[in-house]
């Protein structure tokens, strides 16, 4: 007879099988695949038919990494476009949920309203942001730098995604994308600001309020320090969209002028799909891999550390 | 007598139960064609040589499996996916050029050449079509890249000669007359058509034979061809509209509707997109060969082969037999906007633009294109992005360097 | 170091009115507690008076400012909450500083202050835990030492020790009491636990539904209570409450119940006069029962009743005896050695001297 404990045993193996098997093949059997093909030398479609397998070191990464012209300015790209789109998301979400925190009539209308972007796909996103953030010519703006053109605030005008001005390795181009993401995802954050803040007791802001604080400073010494988990939470979150960002500049913006607009996840889709350099498009994969990589298994880890302290 | 009357009837039915090898409506079964042609003018046309086709073969059901997404960058995907699986359709839309290249070389596709006569074709169109001899695909169209589109009303009013455009420093002067005049001289799009614009701008700076054999390996990137050729390019960048990497190709021809541009060098798709917003060609726009490549015209050739792997390999071999007639690209290249790939067209069906690139293509030097499948697609991309940075940072030497660089990694 | 004037204060939740012209005058360095059951409004005047909530009429004043616009932060109050809110986040120094580093008090000022009321509350070893490492008596200490760092015109208490176990409940009554006796500021202090009230306020004021019902030294409430509700609340065990007749008899009066009457002592009987055949409540503090065996002065045989013991609860010091009378349970305190058994018959004897009578329909107080 087999034991009640022991059978209680099997069926649990039994019912998590089917998805670690799943896992374990459709993503970490197709991981250890793209590396396997990151170390070859299958950059045409002929050579990927074929299937000879011909081990090349690291010579697509170098490639990557030294010798092309677009790969490190989309490394840059991406920290500029990451740091700028969590900052935005941040501050926007903790403002956004101050206010809806107060309770005001019609909060409810407001929070579904700022929720709304989330529920959009970034493809439709970009299309409606490219509309407005196309700049036209001078004799003929275009969306936004129409609607300043009447209001008389022609100094406002600019070329928004087809700026290639830079400040350093940042490109400027990349802020109407932002602005975009932005607009689609600071729901999240003001959603999840707004769970801490109503997580936040009272009696604890009324102390605050006794012990002599403004408005202000039960903000910065009393409520920021405990929203901080939760920032940190979403901004895990965020980051590791943000580093992988596709098809928002895909449908926005496409590479942009002078590349300025361009992403490793875009292009690791031309050098692939495009230019049928698989292994190089393979390289690329696993650098992103390694970028995310960075950022959540330290969030993995510290979670895995609390959850053994208690 | 009896037994000889049986032997020849058993004959008579064997042979009818065999078939008579290519007796047409023997062909049978279900016809999946995968291509891209989804815009407007694409779609009918295709429809057109489908009907063609079905009355031919009624027995066949013909599928035409479209994936939409800009010049096939889309379809591709799809398509290798479906070969690697051992799926493939049984024919499908592919750029004549290095891009069916590639599939010749990874045994996709299987010679086809017993299925068209050789005479009536171009031999360059012919040497895009096949491999070491043998041809594997067979061409339905011939679309021209290098072609020169004109807003009629506004050159009359700068008092601008359009026949003379074709020459490079007249042209350039006339986008001189057009800026001071208020118009943006040179509408251009977004990064692939600023790439097919110096396609245009390598052929009319290298020549024809300097063009070619940049892609054959016999020129390298390094030549002065090439430095022309960028100078030039820096040139008309100076002439086009700032906004220009936020413009599709249609958008960017659009200006030319809106009055707002004069030129526009685009492939004769265009021709389509400006009838679609009722202009008359001869009367609302005209046309050249792009500055620089009068005598030359570029390929932009789609084309059908047969996959080794094909289901269905006679009904494919029958499609591509019809597309090879002239009945057919008869039917479909009016529709389509593009000249057939080989002579014996009817004139009469065509307008006034497509039967001047029809005499253009019967008497011009026939070359690859840059931007459409001509060249390998690894090197038009490489090529494209040194050249979406070279737009906004006009560096000639570095620019020619970082091509030079990649022909050699493309092998060249 | 202030006063409080609370004038004709009156709070509404919507249509709920939770205190209702409540006037107080709280002296200098005086403690006033407000006790009462849930809902009574306790709570709801004392965050009145911090500002936490809007008055929906009335004034309050803090010294002599008139403080009804005056956010909580400007009126130099400390307030020690019923769960310490203290702030999660930050160490019982840093909890403790909190409002002066707000008020950028010099860095070492601070630290003189904080350290010196740590030790004052004996937490001085405590000063780098966060509050989740602290026990409830230390948490409560740390709020304590945040409010004292203050040094308020006004401390406002909520029901500080209710969250504490009984032993250190005890302990911290006695250890306020002597914290208020060194400081001597004004505070106030809200509970629902008379016993807390009793034994710490220099002035109680019950509270009933909204309404003060009265205000005086514990002593002075728990001898001469002004209705039936103060009489009821205040005392553990609560006074024991009968429906009386008054009537005449042999020249006296007499609170008549079914089956005993109580002489109504002389001096009371004037304020009885209008209540001869009436209905009346009668009531009888449970300390004013005794067993007709253990009596030892002067008795009224008048005032022997007979009753039936019930349940009996040992509490070492006295016996609290439950017995039976004329369908009522009466709670007597009696000797601890006393002895009686459940269901034993027994003679009880009331001291007279002590009774009060409360007028049947209004429940006021008549003595």
């Amino acid at each position: 007879m087999i034991k009640e404990r022991t059978k209680e045993k099997l069926i649990s193996i039994g019912l998590v099988s089917p998805t670690v098997l799943a896992i374990g093949i459709f993503v970490y059997g197709f991981i250890g695949w793209t590396i396997k093909l990151s170390f070859s030398d299958w950059n045409t479609f002929a050579k990927l038919l074929k299937g000879k397998f011909k081990f090349v070191g690291l010579s697509n990464y170098i490639k990557l990494l030294f010798q092309d012209p677009r790969f490190p300015s989309d490394l840059w790209n991406t920290l500029f476009f990451t740091i700028l789109f969590l900052l935005g998301c941040v501050t926007l979400g903790i403002i956004l949920a101050l206010l809806l925190d107060r309770g005001l009539k019609g909060s409810i209308i407001f929070q579904n309203i700022y929720l709304f972007p989330m529920a959009v796909a970034f493809v439709v996103t970009g299309t409606a942001w490219r509309w407005i953030f196309a700049p036209g010519i001078s004799a003929y703006p275009q969306g936004i730098n129409l609607l300043f053109s009447k209001l008389g605030l022609d100094a406002l005008r600019w070329r928004w995604f087809v700026s290639i001005e830079h400040i350093g390795p940042f490109n400027l181009a990349l802020i109407p994308v932002v602005i975009a993401a932005t607009w689609q995802l600071s729901g999240y954050t003001m959603a999840m600001c707004l769970a801490g803040l109503r997580g936040i007791p009272s009696q604890l802001i009324e102390a605050a309020q006794v012990d002599g604080a403004s408005g202000w400073q039960v903000f910065w010494g009393v409520k920021f320090p405990l929203l901080r988990p939760i920032i940190l939470s979403a901004m895990i979150i965020l980051g590791h969209i943000s580093l992988k960002i596709f098809d928002l500049v895909f449908s926005m913006t496409g590479s942009g002028p002078n590349l300025a607009v361009d992403v490793p996840a875009l292009y690791m889709f031309e050098t692939t799909f495009e230019r049928l350099r698989y292994a190089r498009g393979a390289a690329i994969a696993i650098i992103m891999l390694i970028m995310v990589s960075f950022i959540i298994i330290p969030y993995l880890i510290s979670s895995m550390k609390r959850e053994a302290k208690k | 007598m009896k037994r000889i009357t049986t032997i020849l009837l058993c004959i008579a039915v064997g042979l009818a139960v065999l078939g008579v090898p290519a007796a047409v409506g023997a062909v049978t079964g279900k016809l999946e064609i995968v291509h891209w042609w989804t815009a407007g003018g694409e779609g009918e046309a295709l429809d057109a040589i489908a009907a063609l086709f079905e009355s031919l073969y009624p027995e066949v059901e013909l599928i035409g499996a479209s994936v939409a997404g800009g010049a096939g960058t889309v379809a591709k995907g799809v398509l290798q996916t479906r070969i690697l699986a051992g799926n493939p359709p049984d024919s499908f839309q592919v750029h004549a050029g290095m891009e069916v290249r590639g599939h010749i070389l990874a045994g996709v596709l299987e010679p086809i050449t017993d299925l068209l006569d050789p005479a009536v074709f171009p031999k360059a169109v012919l040497d895009l079509c096949g491999y070491e001899g043998e041809v594997y695909c067979v061409p339905i169209n011939v679309h021209r890249p290098n072609t020169l589109w004109v807003n009629k009303e506004i050159v009359d009013e700068l008092g601008i000669a359009i026949p003379t455009l074709s020459d490079f420093d007249v042209f350039v002067a006339a986008c001189e007359k057009a800026k001071a005049a208020g118009y943006v001289p040179l509408a251009l799009g977004e990064a692939w058509t600023v790439n097919h614009l110096f396609g245009s701008v390598l052929l009319g700076a290298l020549g024809p034979d300097g063009y070619r054999g940049l892609w054959d390996g016999s020129v390298p990137f390094t030549d002065p061809g090439v430095t022309l050729a960028l100078e030039r390019m820096k040139t008309l960048v100076g002439y086009a509209n700032v906004d220009h990497a936020a413009l599709s190709w249609d958008a960017a021809a659009q200006m030319l509707v809106d009055g707002k541009a004069v030129f526009n060098i685009m492939g004769d798709w265009a021709e389509g997109y400006f009838k679609a917003k009722g202009w008359e060609p001869g009367v609302d726009f005209v046309w050249a060969s792009a500055p620089g490549t009068r005598g030359s015209f570029i390929l932009c050739i789609d084309a059908f082969g047969v996959p080794k792997d094909a289901a269905n390999k006679e009904a494919a071999r029958a499609w591509v037999k019809t597309i090879a007639s002239i009945e057919a690209q008869d039917i479909f290249n009016p529709v389509k906007g593009s000249v057939p790939s080989r002579s014996g067209a009817d004139k009469s069906l065509y307008d006034v633009y497509l039967i001047w690139s029809m005499n253009d293509f019967a008497t011009s030097e026939l070359v690859p294109s840059l931007a459409h499948g001509g060249v390998l697609e690894a090197l038009a991309g490489d090529i494209g992005d040194i050249i979406n940075i070279f737009v906004t940072k006009p560096d000639v030497a570095g620019a020619q360097g970082s091509l030079n660089r990649a022909a050699i990694d493309a092998g060249l | 170091m202030a006063e409080v004037r609370l004038k004709d204060v009156n709070k509404t939740f919507g249509k709920v009115v939770a205190v209702k012209d409540f006037n107080l005058d709280i002296g200098d360095g005086e403690f006033i507690i407000l006790v009462g059951p849930s809902g009574c409004g306790k709570t709801t005047t004392l965050r009145s008076i911090a500002g936490l909530e809007e008055v929906t009429a009335g004034e309050i004043y803090i010294g002599d400012r008139l403080v009804n616009d005056v956010p909580p932060k400007n009126r130099d109050i400390a307030m020690v909450f019923q769960n310490y809110a203290l702030y999660p986040h930050m160490n019982v120094y840093k909890n403790m500083s909190f409002g002066l580093r707000l008020r950028k008090v010099p860095r070492p000022e601070i630290d003189k202050i904080v350290r010196r009321t740590a030790d004052l509350l004996g937490i001085g070893e405590l000063l780098d835990r966060k509050p989740k490492e602290l026990s409830g008596g230390q948490r409560q200490r740390v709020a304590l030492g945040r409010a004292i760092v203050r040094d308020p015109h006004v401390f406002l208490f909520d029901e500080p020790l209710s969250n504490l176990d009984a032993k250190l409940r005890i302990t911290m009554r006695a250890e306020l009491l002597d914290l208020h006796q060194r400081l001597k500021t004004t505070a106030i202090y809200v509970t629902h636990d008379q016993l807390e009230a009793m034994t710490m306020g220099d002035r109680i004021v019950v509270m009933n539904e909204g309404l003060i019902q009265q205000v005086d030294t514990p002593q002075k409430v728990y001898d001469h209570p002004i209705n039936r509700y103060v009489a009821g609340f205040i005392g553990s065990p609560s006074m024991n409450f009968l429906p009386c007749t008054i009537v005449k008899g042999n020249g006296d009066l007499y609170a008549a119940c079914k089956s005993y009457k109580l002489r109504i002592p002389q001096d009371k009987t004037k304020s009885l006069r209008d209540y001869i055949g009436k209905e009346a409540i009668l009531g009888i503090r449970p300390e004013h029962i005794d067993t007709k065996d253990t009596i030892t002065r002067k008795y009224d045989p008048e005032s022997v009743f007979q009753a039936s013991v019930w349940v009996i609860e040992p509490l070492g010091s006295e016996k609290l005896v439950h017995i039976k009378s004329e369908e009522r349970i009466l709670v007597a305190r009696l000797d601890p050695h006393v002895d009686l058994k459940p269901g034993q018959m027994a003679e009880f004897i009331v001291k007279t001297d002590f009774i009060h009578i409360f007028d049947k329909e209004t429940e006021k107080t008549i003595f």
